[in-house]
């Protein structure tokens, strides 16, 4: 029997929606550009039966995986299940069989050994493959036309390391992918494996490692020249495991460390700076001026997820899960092992920003990110009473002039992760931002579409889901070219 | 707040005053509408014999013309977030990444 009525945050808006779905031909307002053509793909999650806790963390949600498919002004949507062999023991079983987040100490005896991973983070299309992503596993393939699951690549075998990041960079100039996983030989191993690999999906280079203490490596920023490796707070350990806890813990006293490796470098080139408490979740984009390596990203001041709550026992801290856009400094021809610190805009912004990524590890001028402006209405009669608490508006940054214009999503939305879409052959910046709002008066997702340039001016086209789309961790473009759309 | 409410079944009466007085006002209205032999009212409610009802949602008065003083239930989806209203900072960002 499935059982969500004791689940007190999977009520109204937020409950599970558990279908898949096809919409043809999707409602909109507005004009969609008949320029965009190719697809915006979501990956997230979504409960096909409890958690076995209410401790858990909701990036133990089954993956799903949906997608806007764009064609000369007309959208299509479709929604599929991740079905990884999780999904199917659950199914086969009605309930749920797997315990805590990356701990299968708590799972049920029948599963033991099955590949857990839930696939609910990141889609990536790349060397003409949809895969989706999940940093404690490897990489999942996906039909790009039907969004069924083909099932887990390894990159003919070369790819050695037994996770995948969900932050892979894919070099502009280059094609090439720079991508790596963290307890990289197993639960609780400090090993990371770094890689290159080519256009082609061709592993062409590895690098072995480890980091100062076993961390969530959830993002690396890519230069040119260098690799930076953010290693912060989070802690875990076999008697974490043994006590029935997430995975993660956050350890305050730990410094933040940021590792930098040339991209052509050995185990022995890297450098370990160190900073105080912060949680770089995700970069934005990274450069090298000469001797010194520049990261910006919107970074915390501590730990942002409840769910993997302090190890000292104290409680989690909401004032202090709040992220800024900074900038850190490493200055290489130092001999000490600090780095600048810069907080280049005053509010704070949700942690999942994006950039022209032509731009990426070069440098570059635009952020975009959502955050939430109190000073715009919220229609709490509508929506419910969340005013203040959701992000209302994309926000494009110009970190040389540091002005900023934006986006209003309405008094009844929030907004989730932005998209930024370049134009063809347009300059930085030039092109559309896209992301789904949800739409808490009228039960429904919308996905909206704003010229990036012109955000003060609203959106250009919302595509109308007539039902409330799976939530979002991250989504990505792509072109009609990148993968073998039908 | 400015409240607008299904039309269908009833109409919003947005006075500034207490539950008391508007009570009194209405008991005065709903003996003046018997008087004028239910006049004005909805064709189904004056068919059923229903008189009007005071109501109140979200701590707003108003006039249910249907009688049958059936709370109110918003339109499918309005205050969908409402559910999350109460929760602390740290349960609303256990629900997702992205609200």
């Amino acid at each position: 029997m499935v059982d969500f009525s004791n689940q007190p945050t999977m009520k109204g808006f937020f409950a599970p929606t558990r279908f898949e779905a096809d919409v043809y031909d999707c409602e909109v307002v507005g004009k969609v550009p008949t320029d965009l053509n190719g697809a915006f793909i979501r990956l997230g999650g979504d409960w096909l039966y409890p958690p076995i806790s209410q401790n858990d963390s909701p990036f133990s949600m089954d993956g799903y995986i949906n997608m806007f498919r764009f064609k000369n002004g007309i959208v299509d949507y479709k929604g599929r299940w991740v079905k990884t062999p999780r999904f199917h023991a659950d199914l086969a079983a009605h309930k749920q069989l797997f315990g805590l987040y990356r701990n299968p100490l708590t799972d049920d005896p029948s599963v033991k050994g099955l590949d857990r991973s839930v696939q609910n983070t990141t889609p990536l299309a790349f060397a003409g493959k949809l895969f989706t992503l999940k940093e404690d596993s490897l990489p999942y393939e996906i039909d790009c036309n039907t969004l069924e699951t083909i099932g887990p690549w390894n990159f003919h075998g070369k790819y050695k390391s037994l996770t995948f990041t969900a932050h892979p960079k894919v070099d502009p100039l280059t094609g090439e992918m720079i991508c790596y996983g963290y307890e990289a030989t197993g639960l609780e191993t400090n090993d990371v494996f770094l890689y290159t690999i080519n256009k082609r999906g061709e592993v062409t280079r590895e690098l072995r490692f480890k980091v100062p203490y076993v961390s969530m490596v959830h993002d690396i920023g890519l230069t040119q020249k260098h690799v930076i490796i953010p290693v912060f707070g989070f802690v875990t350990s076999m008697e974490r495991l043994k006590e029935g806890k997430v995975h993660w813990g956050w350890d305050s006293t730990k410094p933040a460390y940021v590792g930098i490796v040339p991209r052509d470098g050995e185990a022995k080139d890297i450098r370990w700076f160190k900073g105080p408490e912060r949680a770089t979740v995700h970069t934005l984009n990274a450069r090298t001026e000469g001797e010194k390596v520049i990261l910006e990203a919107a970074i915390y001041d501590s730990n942002p997820f409840p769910f993997f709550p302090p190890i000292d026992g104290s409680p989690w801290d909401p004032s202090k899960a709040r992220a800024y856009i900074r900038r850190n400094a490493f200055d290489l021809s130092s001999k000490d092992d600090g780095f600048t610190e810069e907080k280049l805009f005053p509010m704070n912004v949700s942690d999942l920003g994006r950039i022209d990524d032509r731009y990426l590890s070069l440098p570059y001028r635009y952020a975009f990110t959502a955050y939430g402006d109190k000073e715009r209405p919220f229609n709490e009669w509508k929506a419910g009473n969340l005013a203040g608490r959701v992000n209302n508006c994309y926000g494009r940054f110009d970190l040389a002039t540091g002005e900023m214009s934006s986006y209003f999503a309405g008094e009844t939305h929030s907004l989730q992760e932005v998209c930024f879409v370049p134009r063809k052959n347009g300059s930085e910046g030039e092109g559309y931002i896209m992301g789904v709002a949800s739409n808490y008066a009228e039960m429904r997702s919308e996905l909206i579409i704003a010229d990036a340039q012109h955000l003060q001016e609203g959106d250009i086209a919302r595509v109308i889901l007539p039902f409330r789309a799976t939530a979002q961790v991250h989504g990505r473009w792509v072109n009609e070219s990148e993968l073998p759309f039908a | 707040m400015n409240p607008t409410m299904d039309g269908n079944s009833c109409s919003v009466a947005t006075f500034g005053m207490t539950r008391r007085r508007l009570l009194a006002l209405l008991a005065t209205a709903t003996s003046a509408l018997t008087v004028l032999g239910l006049e004005g009212l909805p064709t189904a409610s004056r068919k059923q014999g229903r008189r009007a009802v005071v109501s109140f949602h979200l701590d707003q008065p108003y006039l249910d013309w249907s009688g049958t003083a059936v709370p109110y239930y918003p339109p499918p989806g309005a205050r969908s977030a409402e559910v999350a209203a109460h929760l602390t900072e740290e349960m609303l960002r256990r629900i997702s990444i992205n609200l």
